[in-house]
């Protein structure tokens, strides 16, 4: 593993985060912008898990543990994501983000 | 010792008398069941204070020279090193001394014998507990005004008096002309007023060291009768001084309406000839003369402030009486006549001998009030202003027509009426000066003439409005004397009128007018150049009456021809020399200029720039308001272009910074 070249995997994590924010910002559907989210998100577990292989000893379980428990975070987050969209469908009867603009007032 | 001295200290009851006259028929008059019983208490209330006025000068007669203060200190400054090392403070007190007992005297009698007047007169009008209470609130201020202790507690009350004049010229408020003559005769007195203040702050810069004890200042500017003035009268000559004095003549010229600041008199006719009589006559007007008098006994002017003085006071006296002489409204005969009178009273104060203008003005007191109250009951009787719609009253109103008579005979100077004493006085009292100062000579000739004009004029009205056979307008309502109410003043005033110039000649009474170092010319003194100018003067009105018997006595109406080279004259002195014209246009053109220039800066600078940033945020924030769109994708992309430029931040200028620094 570390002979991977530092750039490529730098590059594989910004290339996630870019993908991850475009449809953030693009996306109109809830749901596609959770998984926008959940992408970005995936962009910073990969840099933990490099860099911790890339640093190796002691830091690198640290750097392990705490994507674990990243994973765990998203996890939960699309639950409570989910449940808003869930909800948000019910109360709206749409998942459309550019059809609830009640944050204006 | 007299001994109603003990009463001096009490002297300020005249004052608080009249307030509580005041404060009674202001708040419960208006809730009377026949509001005349308003009048009534103020009349009561006036008979007191007359009561105590009177008293009060019977015991300076009695023993002249004391005096009491009665002193509340209202403010205090502790001593200031370098400005005021003594301190300094403002009192309030009364001060009862012969000349203030003598404006005392004048003051009480002729406002009680206006109220009851009043009582008759009034009698038709509506808002009468208004009329009591605001005549109450002027007796009160003028009282005040007399016993002031100190040149600013003076300056209070003369605002006070100012301020009552402006209600009751304007008690007709509904007329337009009415109202008109108030504003105008409120800030023409506000011109003079405005100068006094002036005056009194250059006195003080001057004076607060000097003096007794401390300085003026210290003492709180109480005024120091009986002792030698600041500046000997006539000597002194600083340029700080002459101002200042000639800052006192403006405030003087404006209450006492004397050239150029006299317009407001005749147009303050249009309030109730009750008013005319008491205020505009007897003793508001004086108020000037009275500050007069007692900055030149007690401060003193300079050479120069006396010639201004005497030209200012010469030249009324003639100046005024010309437009006496044509004018056809039996009230502004009489207005003008007051500005002439006071003319001659001004004119001797600047020629140094203040106490001959104080005893013009108290012989002036009474039969003007009487000729303003006679004019009053003869308007009373016929409803109209206008001599040349009268004529043959005095038929049918004898006790008017005599009362008019008397004080047309004591005005015009003939003996043994009171306004020969004093007119005479004044003129042998300047004659005295002209070998020293022959600069005065213009303004005696001015006032001599004077002399004729006044003759010829009042008695133009009296034969315009008493003589003949008939009332010229068959209109006019059957004449008739007024009640008893009207009758008593007049008979009271008349009896003054005919008495008051021989009270100098009473044993004590010259001690009110004895007062002070350096007077002179009281009692008169008659040795052979003084009979022979009394002569000349007597001949002079004489010849004016008799000019008017001519040409007006017995119903004869003097037209002149319009191919006459005196009507160019008429017209200019029926047009008031055109000073009233000069006003509004001076107003319009100059005052109305400035205004438009004050409010251009005020609408587009001032209010220019605070719309200005207020339009230039309005915009701002109009636009930041758009990217509220409420849309969670939009706010998304602000955090991401946030973020994209805390790296630009951080990554690229930062760094470039330091570098320029050269930073370590």
């Amino acid at each position: 593993m570390t002979s991977l070249p530092i750039v490529g995997f730098v590059a594989l994590s910004a290339g996630l985060l870019a993908i991850g924010l475009f449809g953030v910002l693009t996306r109109r559907n809830l749901i596609l912008i959770l998984i926008s989210v959940e992408i970005a998100m995936n962009a910073a577990i990969l840099n933990f898990v490099y860099f911790a292989g890339f640093l190796g000893g002691a830091p690198a379980l640290r750097g392990q543990s705490i994507a674990v428990v990243l994973v765990g975070f998203a996890a939960t987050e699309v639950a409570v994501g989910l449940a808003i969209v869930l909800a948000l469908h019910r109360v709206r009867g749409t998942i459309n983000v550019a059809e609830t603009s009640e944050l204006r007032e | 010792m007299g001994a109603l001295n003990g009463l001096f200290g009490y002297a300020f009851l005249v004052p608080l008398l009249m307030v509580a006259s005041f404060a009674i028929v202001g708040l419960a008059g208006g809730r009377l069941k026949r509001l005349e019983w308003g009048g009534w208490v103020a009349v009561a209330f006036s008979g007191a204070a007359m009561v105590v006025g009177v008293l009060i000068s019977v015991g300076e007669m009695l023993s002249p020279s004391s005096y009491t203060n009665v002193q509340y200190t209202w403010l205090h400054l502790p001593p200031a090193p370098g400005t005021f090392p003594n301190g300094f403070e403002l009192v309030v007190g009364t001060l009862v001394d012969p000349i203030s007992a003598l404006l005392l005297l004048v003051v009480t009698v002729v406002g009680f014998l206006v109220m009851l007047y009043s009582i008759g007169y009034m009698h038709h009008d509506r808002g009468l507990p208004r009329y009591y209470a605001e005549l109450s609130l002027f007796l009160a201020a003028m009282t005040g005004l007399v016993l002031a202790n100190n040149l600013l507690e003076f300056f209070v009350f003369w605002e006070l008096v100012g301020v009552c004049s402006y209600f009751l010229i304007g008690f007709y408020y509904e007329k337009p002309s009415a109202a008109s003559a108030a504003k105008e005769a409120f800030l023409v007195t506000r011109v003079g007023d405005v100068m006094f203040l002036l005056g009194i702050f250059l006195y003080f810069s001057t004076y607060a060291q000097a003096g007794p004890a401390g300085g003026w200042a210290a003492n709180g500017f109480v005024f120091v009768h009986g002792a030698q003035p600041f500046v000997p009268v006539g000597t002194g000559n600083g340029t700080t001084l002459t101002i200042a004095g000639i800052l006192i003549l403006g405030g003087a010229a404006g209450k006492s309406a004397q050239f150029p600041l006299h317009v407001w008199l005749p147009d303050a006719m249009e309030g109730p000839t009750t008013v005319s009589a008491l205020i505009h006559a007897a003793t508001m007007v004086a108020a000037g003369v009275y500050l007069l008098a007692v900055t030149s006994l007690f401060l003193g002017f300079t050479a120069t402030d006396s010639l201004v003085i005497v030209a200012i006071g010469g030249f009324t006296a003639f100046f005024a009486a010309t437009m006496a002489v044509v004018h056809p409204d039996i009230k502004r005969v009489i207005a003008y006549s007051t500005i002439s009178q006071l003319g001659y009273m001004v004119l001797a104060i600047g020629a140094g001998f203040a106490m001959v203008g104080l005893y013009h003005l108290f012989t002036h007191a009474f039969f003007k009030a009487l000729l303003f109250l006679a004019a009053g009951s003869v308007i009373h009787a016929v409803g109209t202003q206008n001599l040349f719609q009268m004529g043959g009253l005095k038929k049918r109103m004898r006790l008017t027509a005599a009362a008019f008579a008397i004080g047309g005979l004591a005005l015009a100077g003939i003996p043994p009426f009171a306004g020969f004493w004093s007119k005479d006085d004044i003129l042998a009292a300047v004659f005295s000066q002209l070998g020293s100062h022959p600069a005065y000579w213009p303004f005696f000739l001015l006032a001599f003439a004077g002399v004729f004009l006044t003759a010829y004029y009042i008695f133009r009205a009296w034969f315009l409005a008493f003589s003949g056979p008939t009332t010229r307008d068959p209109t006019l309502p059957e004449a008739h004397e007024g009640p008893w109410v009207m009758q008593v003043p007049l008979v009271v005033l008349s009896g003054f009128a005919v008495v008051a110039g021989l009270f100098v000649f009473l044993p004590g009474f010259p001690g009110l007018l004895l007062n002070g170092a350096g007077v002179a010319g009281i009692p008169p003194h008659y040795g052979t150049t003084e009979l022979l100018l009394s002569g000349a003067s007597v001949g002079l009105a004489a010849a004016g009456i008799g000019l008017a018997w001519f040409l007006w006595g017995n119903g004869r109406v003097f037209v002149l021809p319009e191919s006459s080279p005196a009507q160019p004259v008429c017209r200019l002195l029926l047009a008031r020399y055109h000073f009233k014209e000069a006003y509004d246009w001076v107003g319009l053109r100059a005052v109305y200029t400035v205004a438009r220039a004050a409010d251009f800066v005020d609408q587009y600078v001032i209010d220019g720039t605070v719309h200005g940033f207020e339009r230039a945020f309005a915009a701002i924030s109009d636009r930041l308001r758009r990217i509220q769109s409420g849309i969670v994708s939009d706010y998304a992309a602000y955090v991401v272009a946030g973020l994209l430029l805390v790296f630009v931040l951080l990554l690229l200028v930062a760094p470039w910074i330091v570098a320029r620094l050269g930073g370590s």
